[in-house]
């Protein structure tokens, strides 16, 4: 019981560190400097071949 | 050839006689005013980008497309390359960037470049970051690709402050990530022991639970939290205790309890350590941002006009760094260029845009011997420029000055707070000290007393008086927000609920800022649909707000007019053109005499502040419309809503002391003063300040931008420039003065709340402080008791919401 619980503890504590690291690696990346570009960004026709980086 | 009928296909600008371009294109020909446009439509359509002219909006004049012949050199530009990676680098301004569509082309037609390996244009700043190869394409590239489109491309120097700011704000983001993150974890943990206090719980497990929960909160206390450690540390060694010192200690004081908790086998407050942190890290990033919008729209304007000038030396021309301009110097001002220095032209004419400096919507015409701001922009012809201030004295870096003198003032508030946390801070650890020594003296076991000693500090942590203020004004201005009022931060709602006077500006604010037709006078022998079919027919297409309103004027009463021809907009305020083949002249009194009209009167009856338009045909002048700037309908009901709350209401205005008099009494204003420059505005709103008044400014215009920071309240009316909506404390989504009246009851409503909340905080404290010191107050109620205050207080500030809407 305890033991399942604690791989189970482990296991949350080890996805919520991706979230961060993800996290982590957008405000690096500056994915927080324009708020406003991206929402027209996906109305963009030929936008697919950006995807490609 | 017959003359266009259309506007230009590319820069919608009528087309002059005798210029038309003509394209075929697959399903119809398009029409162009000059081989610019037709030009720039090829490289558009060229590269497969027709859809531009689909999508792009057509509500702000600007810049005539053909207006850039800048000259972009390689020696120049090379200084702004830096290294990225692998690939070359280059920051550009885009002077031009209005709208989505802007921005698309520029990603679009830059990243076409070959050689070229990433844009990024961001929307917000205008700005684009460019990587690309260096030995397949060079920056002059780049720019004159950019410059072909239409837009101007300034290098972007990367300012040492602005680095660092940027660097502070993702330093902020990381730690509040990273504190919301981990409290997330830990409040899961915190339920299993809530759960297992109650319904039992295995000691080994229980044991486990607090150890991960140790694991996750050190990290936000210590690397999270550690702005809160610096700033308390510097506050104990300067001696003066400020409200970090509060968090600090709130923080560390359970942190170390549930350390020594963990391993004494009792219950463990991890959580509130955690939370403190995190609600106070998300104040601190809503309040950054604030504060950095508040400046960004100066800073935008400084950026553009800090490109290079072009100064005279002799009939020679040398590029030189506007901040080595000096008085007396003669440079030469291109039109799509923004003037660098406040100045007054030397030689030549031209229409200058000075709507981000005045707020002013109408191109002003001005010839040698006027004077020209810095940071307006030249719309249509090159002119010399004698300089008259250096770059630091001009009207922008003054503007600028002022707004941040303004700001870095406004600190009462936050010493408010310091001063209050310097009578707790002491006091709470005063008594935590004491009730150890008691503890200790009676006999009690180290460790016990201890640990009753830590309970009064977690007792008395600003949890619930951390959350009664942010709660309930976040509920405040969410409500707020729906009503379309936004509050640039929650001590805005605070100031807003003590105003005591109002001041309005005039122009924009009070007025609707557009003006309307109020009046047609004919000449004899002609009526007043005649005159105005006339006026109409030849405003025909201009953008300009004085022909929309003639042509409203003339739609609205039925009155139907010909299709102009040859429109020609010239310079000086005027259109000529052709109706019914005779030759028609539509423009101020001045321009009618400059055309040679005869018959034009010395003077035209017209109300105060009225804008007069003649018309001439064949020479001979016919009438005149009368344009007026009009009261907005609703400005009377919002004096009066002030007015019978006991708010004294004034009135300020760059404009002559009678208009100002006359809109005063007309939307019943106690007291209007006029021809105020933007200093004396805000040096008028100091003085109203020193003498104990809470003034909240009504304004739009960049003029009123000094103003605006000087009031304890600024607020900005949607519609207006985006500086004062920038330095403004309070928007006003939709140009709707009864919204303000809606936003001054929300700010009274939300202050009742906070005070509600502080003092279930207080009543809090007193109540389980003693306890705490009496070691009565076991750990699970002090949780118990702690939730429960949390959630009144949550609870009372979300009714803010729900008043809102019933």
């Amino acid at each position: 019981m305890a033991s399942s619980l604690i791989a189970l503890m482990g296991l949350s504590l080890f996805l919520g560190c991706a979230c961060w690291l993800f996290f982590l690696w957008a405000v690096r990346r500056g994915e927080f400097h324009d708020m406003e570009r991206p929402k027209h960004r996906m109305l963009d026709e030929d936008e697919r071949e950006k995807w490609r980086k | 050839m017959t003359a266009a009928r259309f506007p230009c296909f590319h820069c919608g600008a009528e087309i002059p006689a005798g210029a038309l371009v003509e394209e075929r294109a697959a399903d119809a020909t398009l029409s162009f005013c000059c081989h610019g446009c037709h030009g720039a439509y090829l490289v558009i359509s060229g590269a497969g980008l027709a859809d531009f002219y689909r999508r792009r909006e057509w509500r702000e004049s600007g810049l005539s497309p053909q207006a850039f012949q800048g000259k972009y050199q390689e020696s120049y530009l090379a200084r702004f390359v830096y290294q990225a990676g692998s690939a070359s680098a280059i920051d550009i301004i885009i002077d031009g960037i209005r709208c989505a569509s802007c921005v698309w082309l520029n990603e679009k037609i830059i990243g076409r470049i070959a050689g070229v390996q990433e844009v990024r244009v961001n929307y917000a700043t205008g700005r684009a970051r460019v990587l690309f190869d260096g030995s397949r394409t060079s920056p002059a590239q780049i720019f004159s690709r950019i410059d072909e489109l239409g837009y101007l491309p300034r290098p972007y120097t990367r300012n040492a402050a602005k680095e660092v700011a940027l660097n502070e704000h993702k330093d902020l983001l990381f730690r509040f990530g990273t504190a919301a993150f981990l409290s997330m974890q830990l409040m899961a943990y915190a339920f299993a022991l809530y759960a297992g206090y109650f319904l039992g719980i295995d000691e080994q497990m229980k044991n486990y639970l607090q150890l991960f929960s140790w694991l996750v909160t050190t990290p936000v206390v210590f690397y999270c939290g550690w702005p809160f450690l610096r700033g308390a540390w510097r506050g104990i060694v300067n001696g003066s205790p400020n409200m970090e010192l509060l968090i600090a200690t709130g923080a560390l004081s359970s942190y170390g309890y549930s350390v020594y908790a963990t391993f004494a086998g009792e219950e463990v407050y991890f959580e509130t350590a955690a939370m403190i942190v995190t609600l106070i890290l998300i104040g601190r990033l809503l309040e950054n941002a604030a504060k950095r919008r508040a400046s960004s729209g100066i800073e935008r304007l400084m950026e553009l006009c800090s490109g290079e000038a072009q100064r005279f030396k002799g009939e020679e021309l040398e590029p030189v760094d506007p901040s080595l301009l000096r008085p007396g110097d003669l440079i030469l001002v291109s039109p799509g260029e923004r003037f660098p220095v406040d100045g007054a032209i030397a030689e030549g004419a031209t229409d200058v845009d000075e709507s981000a400096a005045t707020g002013e919507p109408l191109p002003l015409y001005k010839q040698a011997g006027d004077q020209v701001i810095a940071g307006s922009c030249n719309l249509t012809g090159a002119v010399r420029v004698r300089c008259e201030k250096e770059v630091e004295e001009s009207f922008i870096a003054r503007v600028a000055r002022l707004v941040e003198q303004a700001q870095s003032r406004r600190a009462p508030i936050q010493r408010l707070a310091d001063r209050v946390s310097g009578y707790f801070v002491p006091a709470v650890l005063t008594l935590t000290v004491a009730t150890f020594c008691w503890h200790f003296s009676q006999g009690g076991e180290f460790g016990r007393s201890l640990m009753t000693a830590l309970a009064v500090v977690v007792i008395a942590c600003p949890c619930a008086l951390g959350l009664a203020t942010p709660t309930a004004i976040l509920a405040g201005t969410g409500a707020a927000a729906s009503a379309g009022v936004i509050f640039k931060g929650g001590d805005i709602l605070e100031r807003l609920s003590r105003v005591t006077v109002v001041v309005f500006d005039k122009t924009g604010t009070l007025t609707c800022g557009t003006p309307m037709l109020v009046d047609v006078q004919p000449a004899q022998g002609l009526t007043r649909g005649e005159v105005l079919a006339l006026a109409a027919a030849v405003e025909r297409g201009s953008l300009h707000p004085i022909a929309k309103a003639v042509r409203e004027y003339a739609e609205a009463n039925g009155v139907a007019y010909p299709v102009g021809e040859e429109l020609v907009s010239l310079a000086g305020g005027g259109v000529t053109g052709r109706v019914a083949g005779e030759a028609v002249a539509v423009g101020s009194v001045s321009f009618l005499k400059r055309t040679g009209a005869g018959g034009v009167p010395e003077r035209v009856e017209s109300p105060e502040g009225g804008i007069v338009v003649g018309v001439a045909r064949r020479g001979r002048y016919c009438g005149a419309l009368v344009l007026k700037d009009r009261i907005r309908e609703d400005a009377p009901a919002l004096v009066s809503y002030f007015k019978r709350g006991g708010i004294g209401t004034l009135l300020f205005s760059g404009d002559r002391q009678e208009c100002t008099e006359k809109a005063a009494l007309a939307a019943g204003i106690d007291k209007a003063w006029g021809e105020l420059s933007p200093a004396e505005k805000a040096a008028k709103i100091e003085r109203l300040r020193e003498e104990g008044g809470t003034v909240l400014m009504v304004g739009d215009g960049i003029n009123d931008a000094p103003a605006l920071s000087a009031a304890d309240v600024g607020c900005a009316v949607a519609g207006g420039t985006d500086i004062a909506m920038e330095t403004s404390d309070l928007v006003l989504a939709k140009p709707d003065l009864e919204r303000l009246a809606e936003a001054h009851r929300m700010a009274r409503r939300t202050m009742a709340v906070v005070r509600q909340n502080l003092a279930w905080a207080f009543l809090y404290n007193v109540v389980g402080v003693p306890l705490a010191m009496t070691g009565r107050l076991t750990p699970v109620y002090a949780a118990a008791a702690m939730a429960l205050s949390s959630v009144c207080v949550v609870g009372n500030s979300l009714k803010l919401m729900r008043t809102r809407n019933g």
